[in-house]
């Protein structure tokens, strides 16, 4: 594949939410809000590029027997890197993540690219795998975060977006409001797949 | 040891902040194993077993090796002149303990019943990544729980987490037979189930345990 | 056998290279996350004894616990102005703590909320901050009221509850009482010297 199609299939064919279901915990979660959704893609991204280096550089000189320990102890080292650096530099951002900071260590997109990809092509291309994948994920949580955002609060962004009259939907920030969100937001790509397909 | 206070950490985790409907935790082999009750049974029973003593491993690392206190063992052996705050190194340290408790089960679970290990396919070594265990891990420490406490808290979260997979797999058991629409067909209603299931639990959060 | 060893060998020594990374990028983190902690307190110090410079406030601390604050006039004075605590009460989905600061006769002379996790929309309100105003009109209510005697009131007092959350106004409301109570008892086995 062109370098082009290894960076664009993350964006919409292989989209790792809506196509490989996968990065599902920390999607329901920071999805209420466009800025966490945002602040949740870029660590994430930030994790996924380093990790997805990193181990296409060693990828020659590793065990397979003890391959995926070494890809988690190297993803977990920069997941640490991450929840320092934003305790240190953005710790508004830190509080409202909270517990999924570190849980970005078992984000199985990540993981998941260290496998199939990172484990296997060099750098180049598994540096543009990961931009690609992690800005997928990113573009998915702030589509999922802009509906919940906006139905359930009536802002995006925190700055109120709809009229005073709007009575928001709370349910759409609340934990039912992400599996209903993300349940019809599959259906309708599900749907749009199946048209394209006719 | 404070009976109801233990009681009250584990009717928490399961109907209160029950890890999937309420915290978002563990939902990848959710979706992927509530599709047949056995498998679900067989699931939850393992992770578990996994909660419990990744609960107990990591709880007895943070408070032993890691944390600033007096408890600190590299303090004591190592003769410092301050307890070393490593704790840092928790991320790290418990995804760790966790692979490695997951790789034991799985030989244990290869040995004793072949079926269950068939049935489980991939999802078995997928335990690891089950955002469920790391995360009921990390919220003993950020919670503070007391060692028994954390223990409790594992059973517990293991147990929410398996009622949400049995009531997820029998619901599906009986969506395979109805009229779903294409586009919502596999996850798309399985998500939607569980948003009215997480509705319903919701309905759980007034509930005032203790004083 | 020797296969296990040198695997897990490796293993370790990967490990061992990015605990050292680790470590070097936390001691670089480290004092930055300091400052943010001790930013976060000044904050919500200034807002709960408003008119005190931070130098002027001491801890009360038992084995490296922080128990509560104590405010004198000025940082080299010694009678004893006011105290700061941190309000602690179970709401409805989380524990609602609130910095709260008072004189020496308990007159509420500032709150600020620190964390809650409430029901958005509902519980959430106690940190409401309504269109053109510039501090949560909830907790505004407690100031210049007695931290011993603050009731809602639907409970007899005058502290007018969120609708529809009332379980987190309650919590916050006694949480303000309870809190004052304890520093009152700490300090009077104490003996503070502060004239009341």
């Amino acid at each position: 594949m062109t370098v082009l199609a290894e960076f664009s299939k993350g964006i919409y064919k292989q989209n790792p939410v809506f196509k490989q279901a996968l990065g599902l915990c920390p999607t329901l979660a920071v999805s209420n809000s466009v800025s966490s959704g945002l602040g949740m893609g870029v660590a994430a991204t930030f994790v996924l590029l380093c990790s997805n280096l990193i181990i296409s550089l060693i990828r020659n000189s590793v065990p397979p027997k003890i391959r995926i320990p070494i890809y988690i102890v190297v993803i977990a080292t920069f997941v640490t890197i991450v929840d320092l650096a934003m305790a240190g530099f953005l710790p508004a951002l830190h509080k409202t993540l909270g517990i999924f900071v570190p849980l970005i260590v078992v984000n199985c997109i990540i993981l998941g690219r260290a496998e199939a990809f990172a484990g296997r092509n060099n750098v180049g291309l598994s540096f543009v795998d990961g931009l690609g994948m992690g800005l997928g994920f990113t573009l998915a949580l702030v589509l999922l975060g802009t509906i919940r955002e906006l139905l359930g609060n009536g802002s995006l962004m925190g700055i109120p977006v709809m009229n005073m009259n709007f009575e928001p939907v709370l349910i759409m920030i609340l934990p039912p409001g992400a599996f209903l969100t993300i349940g019809f937001v599959l259906a309708f790509f599900n749907w749009l797949e199946n048209r394209r397909s006719k | 040891m404070d009976l109801q206070n233990l009681l009250i950490i584990a009717v928490g985790v399961i109907f209160i902040n029950n890890l999937v409907f309420a915290r978002f935790l563990g939902i990848c082999p959710y979706i992927g194993v509530s599709k047949e009750l056995d498998s679900a049974v067989g699931m939850g029973a393992a992770v578990t077993f996994v909660m419990t003593l990744a609960s107990t491993v990591t709880w007895l690392i943070y408070t032993y090796l890691l944390s600033p206190t007096s408890n600190n063992l590299f303090y004591h052996l190592l003769r410092l002149n301050a307890p070393p705050d490593l704790t840092f190194l928790k991320t790290i340290a418990f995804i760790l303990v966790i692979a490695s408790l997951v790789q034991f089960v799985e030989m244990v679970i290869q040995k004793t019943s072949p079926a269950l290990y068939k049935s489980l396919g991939i999802y078995l070594p997928l335990i690891t990544t089950n955002c469920a265990i790391l995360g009921a891990a990390l919220l003993n420490i950020d919670e503070g729980y007391l060692f028994i406490e954390s223990i409790v808290h594992g059973i517990a979260a293991g147990i929410g987490f398996t009622i949400a997979l049995i009531l997820m797999a029998g619901i599906r058991e009986k969506l395979d037979l109805a009229d779903v629409p294409k586009a919502m067909q596999g996850i798309p209603i399985a998500f939607i189930m569980a948003g009215l299931m997480a509705i319903a639990f919701l309905g759980f959060s007034g509930l005032k345990l203790g004083n | 056998m020797k296969d296990i060893v040198k695997l897990g060998g490796l293993l370790m020594l990967i490990t061992a290279i990015a605990a050292s990374a680790l470590a070097g990028i936390y001691n670089i983190t480290k004092p930055r996350i300091e400052q943010q902690k001790a930013l976060e307190l000044e904050r919500a110090l200034k807002n709960a004894l408003p008119g005190y410079p931070r130098e002027a406030i001491d801890e009360v601390k038992e084995e490296n616990q922080i128990l509560y604050y104590r405010a004198y006039e000025s940082p080299d004075q010694q009678n004893v102005a006011g105290y700061a605590y941190v309000a602690k009460g179970q709401g409805y989905s989380s524990v609602i703590e609130t910095m709260v600061g008072v004189d020496t006769s308990g007159l509420i002379l500032g709150m600020k909320v620190l964390n809650q996790v409430e029901t958005p929309g509902l519980g959430t309100k106690v940190e409401e901050i309504k269109y053109g105003e510039n501090d949560p009109w909830f907790t505004r209510q407690f100031l210049n009221k007695n931290a011993e005697a603050v009731a809602l009131e639907k409970d007899g007092g005058d502290i007018q509850s969120i609708t529809g959350a009332t379980i987190s106004s309650r919590a916050l409301t006694r949480s303000v009482i309870e809190g004052y109570q304890y520093v009152l008892q700490d300090k009077n086995t104490k003996n503070d010297k502060d004239g009341s």
